[in-house]
C-alpha cells in the first residue's frame, strides 16, 4: 500500500515511465558493474537520493518500504558470512568467519543494494499499470502481462473481500478464541476459493460482452515530452555506469 | 414495425443444469426508447440481458436485430456488441485495469479501431459520465458509485445504439442515483436506446417509457407503466406499487381526480405539483 501510494503521489507521476525504466535499468547495470563494494554503495546512495530528493519520496516511508528487503539481505549476508565447521569429535561445533569470505559478502550486498535501490525508484516513481504497459511495448508475452494485470486489479478486490469477511467474522465472535479462528480462517479459505471461480466467470462474461477475444488490449498511456525525459535518463544513467566502472 | 430495433422470438433458455431460465418470451423494444425489466430475484432478467447482447443464445425460438435474426458467428457477435453495450451489476466483477483511462479503453481496443480514435472515445465518454477529473485515478481508489459509472464510461466508449444496464441503483446512495438518472436522462436526450433492470417501481414509473415485468422466465406483461403498473397481477407479482400511482388513486377515492384535470403525474415532484396547482385552483374559485 505504501508502495501504491507513492507511486501515485510522487512528483514525477507523470513522467515518462521509459525514462524511469530506463534510468532503473542504467542503475541496476551500474551496481552489477561497480568493482569495489564502496563503489556499488555509492551507486545505492545515489539512486536512494534521486528517489528521495527527486521524486519527493518522504524518506522515512522510503525506510519503511526498503526494511523487509534489507533484513532479508542483512540474513543472507550474515549466513553467508559465517560458517558452521563441524570438528573431529562429535560435538565440536564451531561457528567460523573466513575474512576472504567476508570481502565476498560485501560485494554481493552492495551489488544488492544497488539493485534493490534501482528497484525502489521504479516502483515508487510508477504505478504498476504504467510498468505494465512499458513492459507490454518492450513485447513481453502477452499472457504474462494479462496475467500481472489481472492479479493486480483483483488483489485488491480479494484483500477487500479478506477484509470485510473476516469483520463479518468477528461480528459473530468467530475469532473470539484461537480454535474459533482457526475454524473461521478455514471457512473464509472454502468461501473464497467459490468466490474466485464464480468472478472469473463473471470477468469472462465481462470481457466477452465488451467485445474481447482473447488478449486484453488497453490504450497506453501518453506522456507528454517523453524524448526529453528519455535522453535525460539515458545521459544521467551512462553517467552513472561510466562513474561506477571508472572509480576504483 | 420499422422502429423495431431488438426482438425475442418465442426465445426460450435452459441453463445446463435444466433450470429454465426464459420460457417462450416474445418482446419487441423499440429504437430510442427507455425500458425498465422489472420481476423478483431469479425472474430471468439478468438472463434475459445476456440474450440480448450474444452472450446466450436461445435453447429455443431466436433474437433479433432489426427484424434479423442475430448470426452467432464471430463476426456477428462483434457486430452485435458493439451496438448493445451491456453493464453488469457489480463493477468488481467487470473492470479489467486497475486504470481507469486503461479499462475505459478495453472495449474500444477491442473493436480494433485506431489508437487516436480510441483516444478520443475513452475522453468522451469519461465526460459522459462525469468521471474526466477521476481519469487518471486507481480503480481501487474509487467509490462504488464512481467504480460503476467508470463500468458505463467503458461500454459508452463503444459507443453503442442501446444500452443495457442490470440494476444500476443497486448499492448507490440517493446522491448518486439522481446523478445517474441525470447521466441516463443525456444519453437518451442524444437518441440512445436504453434498457434497465431494477427493482426500483417508483424509479420505472417515473423514468420508463415502456416496462416488461418477467415472472419465472414468463413474460407477464409489457407495455406503458402508467397501465401495466395497474394491474391487480402486475402488484401481486412485483409485491407493491409505484408509490405515486397509489397517491393518485387514493386521492381518485376521495374525490380528487388528478386525472379528470388534466393530470398524470408520474414521479413525486410531478405528483407535488399537480396538488399544488389544484389547491391553488380551488381558493381562486
Amino acid at each position: 500500500m505504501l508502495i501504491e501510494q507513492s507511486a501515485y503521489t510522487n512528483r514525477w507521476r507523470r513522467v515518462s515511465p521509459a525514462a524511469k525504466g530506463t534510468f532503473c535499468l542504467c542503475g541496476m547495470i551500474a551496481a552489477y558493474a561497480a568493482a569495489a563494494p564502496t563503489t556499488a554503495c555509492g551507486v545505492a546512495a545515489v539512486l536512494c537520493a534521486v528517489t528521495v530528493l527527486g521524486a519527493g519520496i518522504p524518506p522515512m516511508r522510503y525506510l519503511r518500504v526498503a526494511a523487509p528487503a534489507l533484513l532479508f539481505l542483512a540474513v543472507s549476508a550474515l549466513s553467508l558470512a559465517v560458517s558452521l565447521k563441524i570438528g573431529a569429535t562429535v560435538g565440536d561445533l564451531s561457528l567460523h568467519l573466513a575474512r576472504t569470505e567476508l570481502e565476498r559478502v560485501a560485494h554481493v550486498c552492495s551489488r544488492s543494494l544497488g539493485g534493490l535501490a534501482a528497484l525502489l525508484f521504479l516502483a515508487l516513481t510508477t504505478p504498476l499499470s504504467d510498468i505494465i504497459s512499458l513492459l507490454r511495448r518492450c513485447k513481453l508475452p502477452d499472457t504474462l502481462l494479462d496475467l500481472m494485470t489481472l492479479c493486480y486489479r483483483t488483489l485488491f478486490v480479494l484483500s477487500e473481500t479478506v477484509h470485510e469477511t473476516i469483520t463479518a467474522q468477528s461480528a459473530r465472535m468467530g475469532h473470539a478464541t484461537i480454535t474459533r479462528s482457526l475454524r473461521s480462517m478455514g471457512g473464509m479459505v472454502a468461501n473464497l476459493s467459490v468466490q474466485v471461480w464464480q468472478r472469473s466467470q463473471a470477468l469472462h462474461l465481462a470481457a466477452l460482452a465488451r467485445n474481447n477475444d482473447g488478449a486484453l488490449r488497453f490504450l497506453e498511456p501518453d506522456y507528454p515530452d517523453s524524448p526529453r525525459a528519455i535522453s535525460l535518463a539515458v545521459i544521467s544513467g551512462l553517467t552513472l555506469i561510466i562513474l561506477a566502472v571508472s572509480l576504483p | 414495425m420499422s422502429d423495431a430495433l431488438l426482438s425475442f422470438k418465442d426465445v426460450s433458455y435452459r441453463y445446463p443444469d435444466g433450470t429454465t431460465a426464459l420460457n417462450n418470451c416474445s418482446l419487441t423494444i423499440r429504437r430510442g426508447t427507455r425500458t425498465a425489466v422489472l420481476g423478483a430475484n431469479g425472474a430471468g432478467k439478468t438472463t434475459m440481458f445476456l440474450h440480448l447482447n450474444g452472450i446466450l443464445r436461445p435453447t429455443d425460438g431466436h433474437v433479433q436485430w432489426e427484424g434479423t435474426p442475430l448470426d452467432y458467428n464471430r463476426r456477428g457477435m462483434r457486430d452485435l456488441r458493439s451496438r448493445v453495450g451491456l453493464v453488469f451489476q457489480n463493477p468488481d466483477s467487470q473492470l479489467f485495469s486497475a486504470s481507469v483511462r486503461e479499462d475505459v479503453s478495453f472495449g474500444p481496443m477491442n473493436l480494433g479501431l485506431e489508437k487516436e480514435i480510441v483516444r478520443e472515445r475513452v475522453t468522451e465518454a469519461l465526460l459522459a459520465v462525469g468521471m474526466t477529473e477521476s481519469a487518471d485515478k486507481p480503480v481501487h481508489n474509487l467509490s462504488y458509485g464512481q467504480k460503476k459509472r467508470v463500468c458505463i464510461a467503458g461500454v459508452l466508449a463503444m459507443q453503442p445504439e442501446v444500452l443495457v444496464l442490470d440494476e444500476p441503483m443497486a448499492g448507490l446512495d440517493a446522491a448518486m442515483q439522481t446523478e445517474l438518472t441525470v447521466v441516463l436522462e443525456r444519453l437518451h436526450a442524444s437518441g440512445m436506446t436504453i434498457i434497465i433492470a431494477t427493482h426500483d417501481l417508483d424509479f420505472a414509473y417515473g423514468w420508463a417509457d415502456e416496462v416488461i415485468v418477467l415472472q419465472s422466465g414468463e413474460l407477464l406483461a409489457h407495455g406503458l407503466p402508467a397501465e401495466i403498473l395497474q394491474q391487480e397481477d402486475v402488484q401481486d407479482e412485483l409485491g407493491a406499487a409505484p408509490l405515486v400511482a397509489e397517491i393518485t388513486r387514493t386521492l381518485s377515492l376521495i374525490g380528487i381526480d388528478l386525472r379528470d384535470k388534466g393530470y398524470l403525474p408520474r414521479s413525486k415532484n410531478e405528483l407535488l405539483k399537480a396538488i399544488t396547482a389544484l389547491s391553488i385552483q380551488e381558493k381562486t374559485s
